[in-house]
C-alpha cells in the first residue's frame, strides 16, 4: 500500500536527496557539540563536507576490484532503504535491505587481506548483531500493535507510538550510538580522532570509495534518526525533537564513556532490548491494548 | 576542491626514531589549548586516507623502509612535514653510524619545522604552510 | 500427455533408470541414462504442473506389489541391524513388521478408491524433486567421476546411482499418496536409500552414521504404523483426504501427532537432529539431494499436508514450538562450525524447521511463507551443496579456514557460492521472503506464547545472518598478490547443473510475485481463504509489502554507477595497511623482530568454547526429547 499521491512523493523524493546533506550537517553538528564539551572550538559546521569533497580528489588507492563496487552497494542500498521509508514501505524489509548495505560493507572489509580491516569488519558484524534484534523487535512491535508492518500504517494509527512502546523507545538509543560509533560501542571503526583498530573497518578504504561509504554513513544516521521519530508520527516536528533528543543523549555518552568491549556490546543490547521490549508486550497484553 | 583541500587537512604522525618530545608536541596541538581540529585537522591513523604525514625523529637503516612504505601508501595529494631538528637533518644524531641523516634521505620532504623540541604553534604554522602549497598558493620556501 | 502417463513417468522412471544405471556399470551408459532420466523427469514435471491434479488408483496389482515390497524392505532393514549389531534398527525394524503384517493381513486393511492424489501440493514438490533433483543427478555425475578417481578406484557407482535415482522416484510417490501405507512403504522406501547412501564409502564412519539414520528413520516408520492403526480404529479408513476431512477426535490428534514425530524424524528436527549432522560424511551429491533440497522435504511436506486439518489447536502451536525451536537452536549452533558441510547442515535443520514453524502457525500468510520458504530453500541449499562439493573436490578439505582467496584460486565456482550464500540471507531472493513472512506471522499465536516465539525468532534470524555474513566474508578474502584470478574451466555436469540451479532460483526470485500467484496460491486455497493477491512489483500482503523488483533495480545500480565510478576514477591496487611493515612481493606477510618475516594470521569468529557443539548438542537433544513428549501429552490428555 505505497502512498502514490504526487505530492508525498515529491516531498519524499526531496527528503532522500536531502539525507545525505543533512546527515552531514549533523555530523559537523556532532563534531561542534563534541568540541565544546571538552572545552574546545570545534571544526566550522560544514567540515564534513570538505572532507569528503577533499577526499572524492585523491588519487585512487583500492584494495581490489570488488571494493569500489561494494562502496558503492552500502551506499546505494542504504538510499533504497531510506526511500522506502518516506514512501511508507514495509519497516521489516527496509530492515533487511540495510542489513544487505552493512553487508556490502562488511564484505568489502573483509576483502581486502589486511589484519585491521578484517577484525575491523568482524566487529561491525558484531555490532550488526547487537542491533538488529533490537530494530526487528521494534518492527515487530509496530506488526503487533498497528496491524502491519508499513511506515504508513504507523501514521494510521491513532496513538503515538512512544506513548505505546516506550521501551522500544529507550532501546533505539543503543541502536543509535552502535551506528554513530560512539563510545561505549565504538569497537569497529570509530568516528574521527578517534582510532580503533587504525581505522577499523574502514581502513583500506580511501579516497572516492571512503567518500562513498562516508556518504552512506551519514544517511544511514538520517535514516535512524527518522525510524525515531515515527515514535511520535502525528507531529512529525515533535518526532524530530526526540529523535534530536536521542541524538544528542548519543554524544554526550560519547564523551563520558570509554569504549567497551564487544562482549558487553553484545551482552547489553541483547538484555536490555529483548527484556524492554518483550516486557513492553506483556505490560500491552495484560492492559488488552493487543 | 582546492577549497576543500585547505579546508580539511587529514595527518598521519609517524615517529620514526624520535625522543617522542616533538611527539609530545605534536599531540599537544591536538588538545583544547591549541586544538588544530578547527582547522579541519584530525589525526587519522591510516596512511591510505592520510593527506599530510607528520615525521618525526632521524631516518636510520631500519625505519626508511618502513617511512618510504608509509610515503607510497599515501595517495596524492600529500605532502610532508619534517617536525623537529632530528627529522630535518638529523639533529644531534647526524653522525651517527646507524643513521641516515633526516627523514628528507629518504622520502621528498615540503616543508621543515625545526626545534627541538618544535614548539606546537611552530608545527602548527608548518601544516598551515603544507596546505597553502598543497593548494597551490605558497612560495617553494621553507620555513 | 495425459496426468497417468506422467505420474507413471515420475515413479516409474526412476526405477527402471536406477536399475539400468546399477546393471550398466559403465560410465558412458551411466551417463546416458542420468542425462535421458533428467530431461524427462524436468520435463515431466513441468507437464504435469500445466496439466493440474487429479485422483488415481492403479488398481490392484499394484497395491500387492507396495506390500509384497514394503515386507522385502522390512525384512532387509532388520537384517541390516543384526549385521550391525544395532539393536535400535532390530528393534525397530520388529517393531513396524509385526504390526504392519497384522494390518495388512489379519486386519483387513480397507481399500481405498483414490490410492493417488495428485493436488497442486504434490505438483510444487513434484517440480522441486524433479528439477532440483535431476540437475543433482547430472552433478553426482561429474562428482563421483573426480571423487572415485581420488579413491581407490572401487567402480561401485552403479550402486550409488542406483540409490540416487531411486529416490527421485520414492519420493514422487511419497507426495502422490493418498494411502497411509502407501506413504508410509514410499517414506520407508527413501529410509534405505539415505542408509544406503550415507554408509555408501564403506568405512566405520559411514557405517555408522548410515545405522544412526537408519534407527531415526525407521522411529519415523513405527510412527506412521501407529497412526495407521489409530485412523484405521478411530475412522475406519487410511485413506488421507478422508482424514483430514474427518470431524477430530483424540484418536485424529494422536494420529497426526505422530505423523507429524515421523516428519520430525525425516526432516531431522530436534531430537532427532545428529543424523543429518552425521550423514555429511557421505558424497556431496546425498547431501545436495537428500539432505537439503529433496529428500528432507518429505517430512516437511507431511507436515503442510496435515496443518489444515489442525488449525487453531493445541497440537499445532506445539508442532510449531518444535519448529522453530529447532530454528533457533541450530542457527546458534552453526556459528561455531567451522566445516562446510556441518555449517550448510544446520542451517537445512533450522530452515526446515522455520517452514515447519509456518505451517503449523496455520494462517493463510504463513502456509504461503512456508511453500516459498520450501521452494526457495530446495534451489539455494542445492545450490550450495554442490558448490561445496567442488571446492572440495579441489581443495580436499571442508574447513572453511582453509577456504580463502577461492576468488582467485576458483574464480568461477566462488563467484557462484557467495551468490548461493547471499541467496539464503539477504533480500533480492526468495529465502529472505520467506523469512520476512514468517516474521510476520511470528505473533498470530495464543499471546504470551507468541511471545516466546517472538523472542526465537528474532534470535534465529541474527544467528543465521551472522553466520552466513561472516561466511561470505571470509570467503571474500582476497589474496593482495594483484595477480589475475586463475582460469576455472569447469566440467560441463558442474556448468549445467549449476547454472541452472542459479538461473532457476534468480529468475524465481525476480519472478516471485508470478511464483505467489501462480504456484503458491492455488495451493494456500486450497485449504483457506484467499491469501494475497500481489502485484509482480510489490508483493503486499496483510501485514506488509515486501519490494522484490525495486531492491533488484538497485542491485542494477550499484553495478552501473559503481561500475562507472571505477572505470572513469579507476583504482591503483595496493597492499593493505600493516603499519608500514609490509614485505615486497608477499602480501600476506609482514617484517617483525629482527626483521623476519612472519605471515599474519586471521583465524575466523567461532564462539569457542561458548556455543560449541559440546556444550549445546546434549542439552538441545534433551530439551527436543522433552518437548516432543509434551507434544504427545498435549493430545492424550
Amino acid at each position: 500500500m505505497v502512498d502514490t499521491m504526487n505530492l508525498d512523493y515529491i516531498l519524499a523524493m526531496l527528503y532522500v536527496l536531502a539525507a545525505p546533506l543533512m546527515g552531514g550537517l549533523m555530523v559537523g553538528l556532532d563534531r561542534k557539540i563534541t568540541a565544546r564539551m571538552q572545552g574546545r572550538v570545534g571544526p566550522p559546521l560544514l567540515q564534513p563536507f570538505y572532507d569528503v569533497v577533499k577526499l572524492w580528489g585523491k588519487e585512487p588507492f583500492i584494495s581490489s576490484r570488488m571494493q569500489p563496487i561494494l562502496a558503492t552497494g552500502y551506499l546505494v542500498f542504504i538510499f533504497t532503504g531510506l526511500t522506502l521509508l518516506a514512501l511508507g514501505g514495509d519497516l521489516l524489509h527496509i530492515l533487511f535491505t540495510l542489513t544487505l548495505a552493512d553487508v556490502c560493507l562488511i564484505v568489502s572489509a573483509y576483502n581486502s587481506e589486511s589484519p585491521y580491516s578484517n577484525l575491523g569488519g568482524r566487529r561491525e558484524l558484531l555490532a550488526m548483531l547487537s542491533y538488529e534484534p533490537i530494530m526487528v523487535l521494534t518492527a515487530m512491535s509496530i506488526q503487533i500493535v498497528t496491524g502491519s508492518f508499513l511506515v504508513s500504517g504507523i501514521f494510521r494509527y491513532g496513538t503515538p507510538l512512544l506513548l505505546v512502546m516506550p521501551a522500544a523507545f529507550v532501546a533505539q538509543i543503543l541502536v543509535l550510538v552502535i551506528d554513530m560509533k560512539k563510545s561505549p560501542y565504538d569497537v569497529s571503526g570509530s568516528g574521527h580522532a578517534h582510532q580503533e583498530l587504525v581505522r577499523g573497518v574502514y581502513t583500506e578504504f580511501s579516497g572516492y570509495t571512503m567518500a562513498l561509504v562516508e556518504l552512506g554513513h551519514w544517511t544511514k544516521t538520517v535514516f535512524i534518526l527518522s525510524l525515531i521519530s515515527l515514535f511520535w508520527a502525528h507531529n512529525l516536528l515533535f518526532g524530530a525533537v526526540l529523535a534530536l533528543a536521542l541524538w544528542f543523549a548519543a554524544i554526550l555518552a560519547d564523551n563520558v564513556y570509554p569504549r567497551l568491549n564487544w562482549k558487553s556490546m553484545l551482552k547489553t543490547t541483547w538484555l536490555t532490548g529483548f527484556t524492554l521490549i518483550l516486557a513492553n508486550f506483556v505490560v500491552l497484553i495484560v492492559l488488552e491494548v493487543i | 576542491m582546492t577549497k576543500a583541500r585547505l579546508k580539511s587537512l587529514w595527518v598521519l604522525h609517524y615517529d620514526c626514531g624520535s625522543c617522542n618530545g616533538c611527539d609530545i608536541e605534536i599531540l599537544a596541538a591536538l588538545t583544547p589549548k591549541f586544538d588544530v581540529e578547527r582547522f579541519g585537522i584530525v589525526n587519522i591513523g591510516d596512511p591510505k586516507q592520510a593527506d599530510v604525514l607528520l615525521v618525526t625523529g632521524p631516518a636510520n637503516h631500519r625505519n626508511q623502509r618502513v617511512l618510504r612504505n608509509l610515503y607510497d601508501q599515501m595517495p596524492k595529494p600529500k605532502m610532508v612535514i619534517a617536525v623537529g631538528t632530528c627529522a630535518c637533518t638529523g639533529g644531534v644524531f647526524h653522525n651517527c653510524p646507524n643513521v641516515l641523516g633526516g627523514i628528507d634521505k629518504v622520502i621528498p620532504v615540503d616543508v621543515y619545522v625545526p626545534g627541538c623540541a618544535a614548539r606546537p604553534e611552530q608545527i602548527i604554522d608548518g601544516v598551515v604552510l603544507a596546505m597553502e602549497k598543497l593548494a597551490g598558493k605558497a612560495p617553494q620556501g621553507e620555513e | 500427455m495425459n496426468t497417468e502417463t506422467l505420474v507413471a513417468v515420475n515413479i516409474g522412471l526412476p526405477i527402471v533408470s536406477a536399475l539400468a544405471a546399477f546393471l550398466f556399470n559403465h560410465r558412458k551408459a551411466r551417463e546416458g541414462i542420468v542425462s535421458v532420466t533428467a530431461l524427462t523427469l524436468i520435463a515431466s514435471s513441468l507437464l504435469l504442473f500445466l496439466n493440474g491434479g487429479m485422483e488415481l488408483s492403479p488398481g490392484h496389482s499394484y497395491e500387492m506389489m507396495v506390500v509384497a515390497l514394503d515386507f522385502v524392505l522390512l525384512f532387509y532393514f532388520l537384517y541390516q541391524g543384526f549385521k550391525a549389531l544395532n539393536w535400535q534398527v532390530v528393534v525397530l525394524s520388529l517393531g513396524q513388521l509385526v504390526p504392519a503384517a497384522y494390518f495388512e493381513f489379519v486386519l483387513d486393511a480397507p481399500a481405498i478408491e483414490a490410492v493417488l492424489v495428485i493436488d497442486r501440493l504434490s505438483i510444487l514438490m513434484t517440480l522441486i524433486i524433479n528439477v532440483v533433483g535431476s540437475m543433482v543427478l547430472v552433478y553426482a555425475l561429474g562428482y563421483m567421476a573426480e571423487h572415485e578417481s581420488h579413491q581407490v578406484g572401487r567402480g561401485r557407482q552403479n550402486l550409488f546411482f542406483f540409490y540416487l535415482v531411486l529416490l527421485l522416484g520414492a519420493m514422487n510417490g511419497l507426495v502422490y499418496s493418498n494411502s497411509l501405507y502407501w506413504l508410509y512403504f514410499f517414506w520407508e522406501v527413501t529410509t534405505l536409500c539415505c542408509y544406503e547412501l550415507i554408509r555408501y564409502e564403506g568405512t566405520e564412519e559411514a557405517i555408522e552414521n548410515g545405522v544412526r539414520a537408519l534407527w531415526m528413520g525407521l522411529v519415523g516408520g513405527v510412527a506412521m504404523i501407529a497412526a495407521m492403526y489409530l485412523a484405521n480404529y478411530g475412522y475406519g479408513t487410511i485413506a488421507i483426504d478422508e482424514l483430514l476431512a474427518a470431524i477430530p477426535s483424540r484418536y485424529l490428534y494422536l494420529a497426526f501427532a505422530l505423523m507429524a514425530i515421523a516428519a520430525f524424524t525425516k526432516s531431522a528436527q530436534l531430537p532427532f537432529q545428529s543424523w543429518l549432522i552425521g550423514a555429511m560424511v557421505a558424497p556431496t551429491p546425498v547431501s545436495a539431494l537428500l539432505h537439503s533440497s529433496t529428500m528432507v522435504n518429505a517430512g516437511v511436506y507431511l507436515i503442510l499436508r496435515i496443518a489444515p486439518a489442525i488449525q487453531g489447536t493445541y497440537l499445532t502451536y506445539g508442532i510449531a514450538f518444535i519448529g522453530i525451536f529447532s530454528f533457533m537452536v541450530t542457527a546458534i549452533i552453526a556459528l561455531s562450525q567451522k566445516l562446510s558441510k556441518k555449517i550448510l547442515a544446520y542451517s537445512t535443520i533450522g530452515n526446515l524447521g522455520l517452514i515447519i514453524f509456518c505451517a503449523a502457525m496455520n494462517t493463510p500468510l504463513s502456509y504461503s511463507a512456508a511453500t516459498i520458504l520450501l521452494l526457495f530453500h530446495s534451489m539455494s541449499k542445492g545450490l550450495l551443496f554442490m558448490c561445496a562439493g567442488v571446492i572440495e573436490n579441489r581443495l580436499h578439505t571442508r574447513q572453511i579456514e582453509d577456504w580463502k582467496g577461492l576468488i582467485g584460486r576458483l574464480p568461477v565456482t566462488a563467484a557462484i557460492t557467495m551468490v548461493g550464500m547471499v541467496s539464503m540471507f539477504l533480500p533480492l531472493f526468495g529465502v529472505l521472503l520467506g523469512k520476512w513472512a514468517a516474521i510476520g506471522i511470528t505473533a498470530t499465536a495464543p499471546l504470551f506464547l507468541s511471545i516466546v516465539m517472538i523472542a526465537m525468532m528474532v534470535i534465529g534470524s541474527s544467528a543465521t545472518t551472522l553466520f552466513w555474513a561472516k561466511w561470505l566474508g571470509h570467503f571474500a578474502i582476497t589474496p593482495m598478490s594483484g595477480a589475475e584470478p586463475a582460469e576455472e574451466d569447469l566440467p560441463a555436469a558442474y556448468k549445467i547443473s549449476l547454472y541452472s540451479i542459479l538461473g532457476l532460483d534468480i529468475a524465481a526470485s525476480l519472478g516471485s510475485g508470478l511464483v505467489l500467484n501462480k504456484v503458491v496460491a492455488p495451493i494456500v486455497s486450497l485449504n483457506y481463504g484467499e491469501v494475497w493477491d500481489t502485484g509482480i512489483l510489490v508483493l503486499s500482503s496483510q501485514v506488509g509489502a515486501f519490494m522484490i523488483l525495486p531492491l533488484w533495480g538497485a542491485l542494477a545500480a550499484v553495478f552501473i554507477v559503481g561500475g562507472l565510478l571505477y572505470r572513469s576514477k579507476g583504482g591503483v591496487v595496493k597492499p593493505p595497511y600493516m603499519s608500514g611493515e609490509n614485505v615486497e612481493g608477499e602480501p600476506e606477510a609482514f617484517r617483525s623482530t629482527a626483521d623476519g618475516v612472519v605471515k599474519y594470521q586471521i583465524a575466523g569468529m567461532f564462539f569457542d568454547p561458548e556455543i560449541t557443539e559440546a556444550r549445546w548438542v546434549p542439552y538441545s537433544t534433551l530439551a527436543g526429547v522433552f518437548l516432543n513428549m509434551m507434544l504427545l501429552a498435549l493430545v492424550i490428555l
